[in-house]
C-alpha cells in the first residue's frame, strides 16, 4: 500500500474519488463550459496569494498605507504577489460572466439545476462585495474617496439608511473602524460564506451531473 | 468514444487551470499594481471605482442627492432579483423573451460600462 492510498484509506476518501473520477462526461460539451473551471482557479490564486498578503498588511488606520509600500519594497516578491491579488480577482469576475451566459444560453439552469443558478448568483454578489471591501484596503486616495461614495449610497436609502450607514462603516465617517470592519469581511465573512455556497454549488454539480448541451 | 471525467475531462481542466494562472502572472508582471495617493481628507475628490464598478457609477449620474438610492440599490436588486428567478421567469414567458430581457441588460451594461469608462 502506497502512502497516498493510505492517506486515501484514513479518510475514507477512496469510493468518494472513485465517485468522482468515473463519471460520465455528456457528449458534444464545447471549451466554453471551461469557463467555470476558469473561475475557480482564478479564486484559488486569489485565495493563496491573499493569505501571503495577510501576512504583511496591517489593518490600521496609521499603518496600512505604509504596510503596502512595504509589501512593495520590502517584502520577497511582495510586489508580485500583490499583482497576482489584484489580477486574479480581474480574471476571476470576467469568467464568472461568461460562465454565466454559457449557463443561460445552454439552458442549463433549468429543473433539476434551479438551485444551482441561484448558489451561482449569489456567489457572484459574494465576489463583487469581495473586490469592493478589498478595494478600501489600499487606504489610498482613491480607495477612501470611492468607499465615501459608495457606502454613501447606503446612506441614502430612506429611513434605515443611516443605521445601515452606521453599520457599515463604523462611524458616521469612513475611519480605521471602517478598515478593520472591511478588513474583517474581506478576510473572514466573505470568504466563509462564499465556500460554503461553492460547497453547495460542487455538490450539486457532483450529484446533478454537467447538463446535457442541446 | 463517450468522455470520462478521469483522464479525458481532467487533463483538460488541468491545461486550462494552467493557462489561466500563466494569463495572471503575466498580467502581474506587464501591469504591476501601483501604490496610490496618500488620503487627503480634506480636499473633496471625485474618484473613479473599478472597470467592474464603472456601470454602477453611470447609473448615478441620473439619480442626485435624494434619489441614489434607486440608482445604487433599488436597480440593481430588481436586476438581481431578475436573475435568480429566471428558471421560473423562463417557464412563466419562454426563453426567447427572457433571453431578450437578459441580453438587453448586458448590453445596457456594456455600454454604460464603456460610457463611463471613456468619459
Amino acid at each position: 500500500m502506497s502512502i497516498i492510498d493510505w492517506f486515501l484509506d484514513r479518510f475514507r476518501l477512496k469510493t468518494l474519488h472513485r465517485g468522482i473520477f468515473d463519471r460520465d462526461i455528456p457528449e458534444g460539451i464545447n471549451y466554453f463550459y471551461c469557463f467555470g473551471g476558469i473561475a475557480f482557479t482564478a479564486l484559488l490564486v486569489c485565495i493563496i496569494s491573499g493569505l501571503f498578503l495577510s501576512v504583511h498588511y496591517i489593518p490600521s488606520e496609521k499603518e496600512a498605507y505604509q504596510s503596502i509600500i512595504k509589501i512593495h519594497e520590502e517584502v520577497y516578491l511582495g510586489k508580485l504577489i500583490r499583482g497576482l491579488h489584484k489580477w486574479s480577482a480581474n480574471v476571476l469576475i470576467v469568467s464568472i460572466v461568461i460562465h454565466s451566459i454559457r449557463v443561460f444560453i445552454t439552458k442549463s439552469y433549468r429543473p433539476p439545476r434551479e438551485l444551482n443558478w441561484i448558489v451561482g448568483v449569489l456567489i457572484f454578489v459574494v465576489v463583487m462585495l469581495e473586490s469592493f471591501t478589498g478595494y478600501l484596503l489600499l487606504w489610498d486616495q482613491k480607495a477612501y474617496w470611492a468607499t465615501v461614495v459608495g457606502t454613501n449610497i447606503a446612506g441614502s436609502i430612506p429611513i434605515i439608511g443611516e443605521t445601515v450607514l452606521l453599520l457599515i462603516r463604523g462611524d458616521y465617517e469612513v475611519t480605521g473602524k471602517t478598515l478593520i470592519r472591511f478588513y474583517s469581511l474581506h478576510i473572514l465573512w466573505f470568504p466563509l460564506i462564499m465556500m460554503i455556497l461553492l460547497w453547495a454549488h460542487f455538490h450539486m454539480i457532483k450529484r446533478l451531473g454537467i447538463s446535457k448541451p442541446l | 468514444m463517450k468522455k470520462k471525467f478521469y483522464p479525458d475531462y481532467l487533463v483538460e481542466i488541468l491545461f486550462f487551470a494552467i493557462i489561466t494562472f500563466e494569463l495572471i502572472l503575466i498580467l502581474a508582471f506587464v501591469f504591476p499594481p501601483q501604490i496610490g495617493k496618500e488620503i487627503d481628507f480634506l480636499g473633496s475628490y471625485k474618484p473613479r471605482p473599478e472597470w467592474y464598478y464603472l456601470w454602477l457609477f453611470f447609473l448615478l449620474r441620473f439619480f442626485p442627492a435624494d434619489t441614489v438610492f434607486i440608482g445604487g440599490i433599488l436597480i440593481p436588486l430588481v436586476v438581481l432579483s431578475f436573475l435568480i428567478f429566471i428558471p421560473w421567469i423562463d417557464k412563466k414567458i419562454g426563453w426567447r423573451l427572457t433571453a431578450l430581457i437578459a441580453f438587453a441588460i448586458l448590453v445596457l451594461l456594456i455600454v454604460a460600462t464603456l460610457i463611463e469608462g471613456l468619459l
